[in-house]
């Protein structure tokens, strides 16, 4: 049996020094989204992973920043790096989270970010 | 035999004129083999070398918090500094000699902090606070590790549904307008919290600034305060070994 | 994705004896007197959960294949709080992070039960003869 030597050397994607996810840099094209856009976070069926909380799905939010390109986590956890996205940071009200949020605290937010198959103009 | 050397606690006990020995634990714990045994395995098996470990442990062993407050001491004191800390935080980390990219044996960041910090600033109106709902992710490499509530699952579900039961239980009361706004760094991004420059710190220099900038008051479960300079104290909720008798 | 099935939360052996059995830091701190919040092998330990989630390259016959990690953090974390809730349940931290890991690594077949309890064997020996 062969033996396996185990080597530090990146392979061609993540060259020393660069950094993730900046090396997806420029890989995404156009971002679809602006800050200040509002976007309703859609519900995808999740196959076994995903980093979209289930807290958010069907909200409706701002786009508060579009924040750098990379794989979606539900393809880089598959090993599948070839087609970046944008992601963005979204705000949404607490009360739009949340039925039963106490309306004394009606400035209350949450804000996270999300790859772009995730949202949709709302 | 393995120790651990502590630091002095009470008084001195045996002989006149000598130091007592700093207090050190005296047995080999089964936790203490577990961990030793589980890394020879792992090497053994291949699964990556002695060498690579004792670099990791050195730049694990590395971190803490001081760094990031003295990010925060530098941007209540230089206005420039802080539009960069707010719209580039990996860059604003050089100048407080962390290299979120470059410091980490990979060269590349590390497997769960990646290379996007981003610095969120608070003002009167708007206070910050960070979490982690998925996993409990932190920014460790300007932070240093995250305290065990934070990764709990009481704390990461309670946050985002209950902020300000939870800031409450922390100590921190905010007027009902303030926004509290929820990080939750469910992706790339690691979050830290820019804390309002407290009133009564006129003049200070960066260190006595950096000094009252706690871990908590970078998560965001506390507020800076002349004369504070340690974390919050948690009721102790420690986990009681159930088989536990007649030790204190 | 390697994700653990419910099976794989199931007890093992040696590491519930050691939960039982084993002395806390905590405890062990409280006893003698030192103020260290946290154990020696803690640094070690979390220096092995970020080498073992990081992304490897192996040179194997001469080509270079890149390999997935061998345990990633958001699986490992899961597999900690699922156990922390249940088998290790009234473990203290870190202790129950180091189990979790050593559960994990067992449940993958990276290594097995009786492999494990040999080594203690050996390391026990080493650190506590003269």
């Amino acid at each position: 049996m062969s033996k396996v030597h185990h080597d530090r050397t990146h392979h061609a994607k993540k060259a020393t020094g660069i950094g993730d996810p900046q090396c997806f840099k420029g890989e995404a094209g156009k971002p679809k989204f602006k800050a200040g856009d509002s976007v309703r976070i859609r519900d995808l069926p999740d196959f076994f992973y995903t980093r979209c909380q289930t807290y958010t799905r069907g909200v409706v939010g701002t786009v508060t920043l579009a924040v750098y390109e990379s794989p979606a986590a539900e393809d880089e956890a598959w090993d599948n790096t070839d087609k970046p996205e944008w992601f963005y940071s979204v705000k949404f009200r607490q009360k739009d989270l949340w039925p039963d949020y106490p309306s004394a605290y009606p400035n209350d937010t949450v804000e996270t970010e999300f790859s772009e198959r995730w949202l949709e103009k709302a | 035999m393995a120790k651990v050397l502590g630091e002095k606690k009470g008084a001195a006990h045996g002989h006149e004129g000598e130091h007592p020995p700093a207090p050190m634990v005296d047995e080999v714990s089964d936790f203490e083999v577990l961990e030793m045994a589980v890394r020879e395995l792992a090497i053994e098996k291949g699964l990556f070398t002695a060498e690579d470990h004792r670099r990791w442990t050195e730049y694990v062993h590395s971190l803490g918090p001081l760094p990031a407050a003295r990010l925060v001491a530098k941007a209540w004191l230089d206005p420039e500094f802080k539009k960069l800390a707010v719209n580039d935080g990996v860059k604003a980390s050089l100048k407080v000699g962390v290299d979120w990219i470059k410091s980490p044996p990979t060269q590349f960041g590390t497997p769960s902090d990646y290379c996007n910090l981003r610095v969120l600033e608070d003002t009167p109106k708007l206070k910050h606070v960070v979490v982690c709902t998925l996993c409990s992710c932190y920014p460790r490499p300007i932070l240093g590790q995250s305290p065990e509530w934070y990764r709990t699952p009481a704390y990461r579900r309670r946050l985002v549904r209950w902020p300000r039961q939870v800031l409450s239980e922390f100590g921190l009361q905010l007027p009902p307008d303030v926004e509290i706004r929820v990080a939750d760094s469910n992706q790339k991004t690691r979050y830290m919290v820019l804390p309002v420059r407290p009133a009564g710190t006129e003049g200070w220099t960066e260190e006595q600034l950096a000094e009252i900038v706690t871990r908590d008051c970078m998560i965001g479960v506390a507020v800076p305060k002349p004369g504070v300079t340690s974390n919050v104290k948690m009721p102790v909720h420690r986990a009681v070994h159930p088989l536990q008798h007649g030790h204190s | 994705m390697a994700l653990l099935e419910n099976d794989d939360l199931a007890p093992i052996g040696v590491l519930e004896g050691i939960s039982h059995r084993g002395r806390p830091w905590v405890d062990l701190a409280a006893q003698y007197g030192v103020t260290n919040p946290d154990p020696p092998w803690k640094v070690t330990l979390d220096a092995t959960c970020d080498i073992l989630a990081a992304e490897s390259c192996a040179r194997i016959d001469g080509r270079v294949e890149a390999s997935e990690p061998v345990l990633p953090a958001l699986e490992r974390r899961s597999e900690e709080d699922e156990l922390a809730a249940t088998v290790y349940a009234g473990v203290p931290f870190p202790e129950r992070q180091l189990l979790a890991l050593a559960h994990s690594l067992i449940r993958r077949g990276l290594f097995d039960e009786e492999e494990l309890a040999r080594r203690m064997e050996r390391v026990h020996e080493r650190l506590t003869s003269a």
